[in-house]
């Protein structure tokens, strides 16, 4: 940004600088900066107030073994993170670790925003067998890793056993197929007490990308140069859902717009949800859900699929210490931090075999359907600027969900409006 | 007062006036009910929130939903933050509008036009055309998620210069007359005379600034991101980012951020209706 | 003595209008960078169907605003009445919205509208109407975002016309009374044509107001962030120039496009003032 004639903007920052430091009585400016006595101030930026605790032991243990480093964490509200991120990115004062998520991967890596970490790999200090290789692979760029698994997320089948109880419906389990999802939900159907079969929200990494993979089908092509929408299987892994909306087995979309979807299943009144694992904890809290639902693994269609995404620390390419930041992303991503991770129960940690801990944090709910599908596991879909066409799906395929548009046509929309998208980044 | 002009004119007035009471309740009803409500569903569980039929009154007093805001919110900082930004910007428009408007209004200097048509062209333009570059310059003093960046902008006002370049103009002359030939200078003029005569103005400038600076949205939104940073406004649409659609928890968090407000016009209410009504008379 | 306040207008508002005006002619990367890309962002405003959609809807909404301005006369010449009692109840109830934080009222309406749970549907049901999923159905949204908008302005407008009423001399209601004008010709006769200034000032006001409609539509629309990202499908039918101006810049980052859209605004406050103001002369009375 501000790239206009220099002299003007050096003269308006000195101007309100000025008047500013005439003005106001007490200095409210952001103090800080680094004092030079081989101290290194690190800044990490998260934006989940819940795991704040357990990144701040995992602060703590790295800074046992190394003295001269001190780490603050800067927790920024999860809606304005990405606006920020740019924005200080932009500036040059971006965090030297942060979080990183799946649809704005490559866009840091692709505009050098992100360090490369082939080091770390090379030098056996990181070992991407650690992590589910489909996870590993969202943080690579052009062959390069740029960030370390932190932890990840996939979905389940949740289902409410009362439901099914009085429906006299067995559980779902894993022989499910597509046929005995859009059966139970016809049966778990009664309108008239508001009770519904299933949720069939239009949300990409909970329910249609789910499908499509399950199908066969891609959202983008492995190239990266185009979209996957105007493929059959494709069309059919979408149909699957707008067939459920149709059959009038799950709420309307202003339904599960005005009351958000994860809430009407708290509700005790819909019968199955696909979710994700980050919903246990929420589900384990709720008075209804808490003893009423589990979960198993999603129903296959022509096969098995689920997607797999999840975060991963990155270093920021002009940190002042390379080196430190480097070494506390390591630690981030060793089996220690995960341990600690696992414990909090918020999120499955990316480290193989510290999942156990997760698992067993809420006994209750069949956690293990969630890693049991690691080995079939997609990465969540993304490209150069993932935003750009990602953001567009709601609004295209929200008609068809309504019912007010024909689900061919707006994958031909999307499919379009995406490879105008896609071929803007190249 | 032509009052009961005949005799048969007082039953009829007074069925008039049952009618207007009646016109007048219904809109009070219409106006008040949606703030009983909040108050009754920010006392309800979730689930009986989603119940159907709806229940008016919750069967248990939820009184924990408000201190579960304090868990989910730095409500805390966030309330100082509002009140802090909202009194700096407001001192600071009172002192710099109060100056230029008496300056406009009384003296008489070079250029003293071609700058009043600017301040009047500022009024004209919607904020949205200020805030992309106000938004860089904060972020490029290192202001994102300061009080300096919230309030500093907000201290300088086309508008308030106007509303109190009118008070002045409609002051009388000759008190300020005697008291140059007595010696005084304008500084001395303005703050002993002229400054006390025109507290209505000042009073309705500051309950403007003060309604503003406590329930600008998008300001805030762009200039913090960090909760912690945030005036109650953003805070708010944060909670129901992050809690979607718990209304109980997004009551009792909306009730917590605009008490104070709603207390404020309650006690002072009869300055904040003169307030309102002179920018109605002067502009 | 105008040294401070004009240095800061200066730097926070007037420079910042020619920045503006620059930025709508460039392009910016996603990390910085502006391209100067000449009248783009315009023929591209004239392309992308929002722009068109969100000035319809914004224009809807201001007028739909309008009609509060009659209700609002309405009630403040009720509450002007003689010796009427309860005067400054009333006047302290209508205006109590004016004074809540506008984020406060789109979440509680929001809530009021919820189309299964809302308050608003279930008195309807009593009464035997099937009520809507009132934010969120694409035909219906804007109005009910609407009616928020009237309710919240109501008590300020009735508060700035009966300062007004208050201002019309006792004399020609009594002149009315003995002409034997009854209530309904003396509030068209007397009120309305002496009041008509400050029916000018609330309408001016109303309209530069609604054309910046953004805090209920955000608050209204938002839908929850998760990874997934999901969409209001009433959005399309309830952005304003104001949300589009905020996406585009602030979500979306496209900050030259939002420079543009922030001057489609300035054009419709602009002409519609202009508009007003040449309107008054046929219906304005100073006294």
């Amino acid at each position: 940004m501000r790239t206009k004639p220099g002299m003007k903007r050096r003269g308006t920052r000195l101007w309100s600088s000025s008047v500013v430091v005439g003005l106001l009585l007490s200095a409210t400016a952001c103090g800080g900066g680094a004092a030079d006595d081989g101290k290194v101030e690190l800044s990490y930026r998260i934006w989940d107030k819940n795991q704040m605790p357990a990144m701040q032991r995992i602060i703590e243990k790295f800074q046992a073994t190394h003295p001269k480093v001190h780490i603050t964490i800067q927790l920024t509200a999860n809606q304005e993170y990405w606006t920020k991120l740019q924005a200080d990115a932009t500036g040059g004062s971006a965090p030297d670790v942060f979080w990183m998520n799946g649809p704005h991967a490559q866009l840091y890596a692709a505009n050098g925003m992100l360090l490369p970490l082939s080091d770390s790999i090379t030098s056996g200090r990181v070992k991407p067998a650690n992590y589910p290789e489909a996870l590993t692979r969202i943080y690579s760029y052009q062959g390069t890793q740029y960030g370390i698994p932190k932890d990840f997320d996939t979905v389940g089948l949740w289902y409410n056993k009362k439901l099914f109880d009085a429906a006299k419906l067995a559980y779902p389990d894993d022989t499910w197929t597509w046929q005995n999802v859009a059966d139970a939900a016809r049966k778990l159907t009664d309108p008239s007490k508001g009770e519904y079969g299933i949720l069939a929200p239009p949300f990409n990494q909970e329910n249609y990308y789910d499908t499509i993979f399950q199908a066969g089908g891609q959202v983008i092509s492995p190239d990266g140069k185009s979209s996957g929408y105007d493929q059959p299987a494709t069309l059919s892994g979408l149909r699957f859902w707008t067939d459920l909306m149709k059959a009038g087995v799950s709420p309307s979309l202003k339904s599960m717009t005005d009351t958000y979807p994860t809430q009407l299943f708290e509700s005790g009144k819909i019968g199955m949800y696909y979710g994700g694992s980050w919903n246990a904890i929420e589900f384990a809290k709720n008075d209804v859900t808490k003893n009423d639902v589990d979960v198993t693994v999603l129903p296959k269609g022509a096969k098995r699929a689920v997607v797999i995404h999840g975060l991963a620390n990155v270093v920021y390419a002009k940190t002042k210490h390379p080196k430190e930041a480097t070494q506390f992303a390591e630690f981030l991503g060793s089996k220690d931090a995960a341990d600690i991770q696992a414990q909090t129960g918020a999120v499955i940690p990316a480290f193989t075999g510290t999942q156990e801990a997760w698992i067993t944090s809420m006994p209750q709910f069949h956690l293990r359907a969630f890693t049991d599908q690691l080995a079939y596991a997609v990465p969540f879909p993304g490209s150069k600027n993932t935003d750009a066409w990602q953001s567009k799906e709601a609004a295209i395929f929200g008609p068809a969900w309504s019912g007010t548009k024909d689900i061919t046509a707006a994958a031909q929309e999307m499919a379009t409006a995406m490879n105008a998208a896609l071929r803007e980044e190249q | 007062m032509p009052d009961g002009t005949t005799v048969a004119g007082r039953p009829a007035r007074r069925l008039g006036t049952a009618a207007t009471h009646l016109v007048l309740a219904a809109g009070a009803v219409v106006m008040v009910g949606p703030f009983v409500w909040q108050f009754l569903t920010s006392l309800k569980t979730f689930s009986e929130t989603t119940h159907v039929p709806l229940t008016f009154l919750p069967s248990e007093w939820q009184w924990s939903n408000y201190s579960q805001v304090f868990d989910v919110l730095p409500f805390r900082q966030m309330f100082l933050t509002t009140v802090l930004m909202t009194a700096g910007r407001t001192i600071a428009q009172l002192v710099f509008c109060s100056l230029a408007a008496y300056a406009f209004a009384r003296l008489r200097f070079r250029g003293n036009n071609l700058l009043f048509g600017l301040f009047l062209s500022v009024l004209m333009v919607p904020g949205q055309l200020f805030l992309i570059p106000q938004y860089l310059i904060v972020q490029d003093l290192g202001w994102v998620n300061t009080l300096a960046g919230l309030i500093v902008p907000g201290m300088f006002s086309a508008f308030g210069t106007f509303l109190l370049r009118q008070f002045f103009l409609a002051l009388p002359r000759d008190v300020e007359e005697a008291a140059r030939l007595d010696g005084a200078n304008p500084l001395q003029i303005f703050f002993r005379i002229a400054l006390p005569l025109a507290r209505p103005g000042l009073l309705a400038l500051t309950i403007l600034t003060v309604l503003w600076s406590w329930n600008d949205l998008m300001y805030p939104l762009v200039v913090s991101t960090d909760p912690a940073a945030m005036p109650l406004s953003a805070g708010l649409a944060t909670l129901q980012g992050e809690h979607m659609t718990d209304y109980s928890l997004l009551m009792a968090g909306s009730i917590m951020a605009t008490v104070p407000m709603i207390v404020a016009f309650v006690v002072l209410q009869r300055h904040f209706i003169q307030g309102i009504a002179h920018t109605g008379s002067k502009s | 003595m105008v040294t401070p306040m004009t240095i800061g207008l200066m730097i926070f508002y007037l420079w910042p209008v020619a920045q503006t005006f620059f930025y709508s002619f460039t392009k910016s990367g996603p990390f910085g960078g502006h391209t100067w890309i000449g009248t783009a962002n315009y023929r591209a405003l004239l392309d992308e169907p929002s722009v068109g959609q969100a000035v319809a809807n914004t224009l809807l909404y201001t007028i739909i605003q309008l009609a509060g301005i009659p209700l609002a006369v309405l009630l403040a010449a009720l509450l002007n009445q003689r010796g009427l009692r309860g005067r400054s109840v009333y006047r302290t109830l209508y205006f109590l919205p004016v004074v809540t934080m506008p984020v406060a009222v789109a979440m509680l309406w929001r809530w009021m509208y919820n189309g299964d749970y809302g308050l608003v549907n279930q008195l309807l049901s009593v009464i035997g109407v099937q009520g809507a999923h009132w934010a969120s159905d694409p035909s219906v949204a804007l109005y009910a975002l609407a009616a928020i908008g009237i309710w919240m302005a109501l008590g300020y407008n009735m508060v700035i016309f009966l300062a007004g009423l208050q201002g019309i001399p006792a004399t020609y209601y009594e002149a009315a009374a003995i002409d034997g004008a009854g209530p309904a010709r003396t509030f068209f006769r007397i009120t309305v044509p002496l009041l008509s200034p400050s029916i000018f000032f609330a309408t001016v006001l109303t309209v530069i107001n609604s054309l910046q409609m953004f805090d209920l539509a955000y608050m209204m629309m938002s839908t929850p962030g998760s990874a997934a990202g999901t969409a209001n499908p009433a959005l399309p039918r309830v952005r304003t120039i104001s949300y589009l101006f905020y996406q585009k810049a602030f979500v979306e980052h496209d900050l030259g496009f939002g420079a543009a859209v922030a001057f489609v605004l300035l054009a419709f406050i602009l002409v519609m003032t202009i508009l007003q103001f040449r309107l008054q002369r046929r219906w304005v009375h100073y006294a």
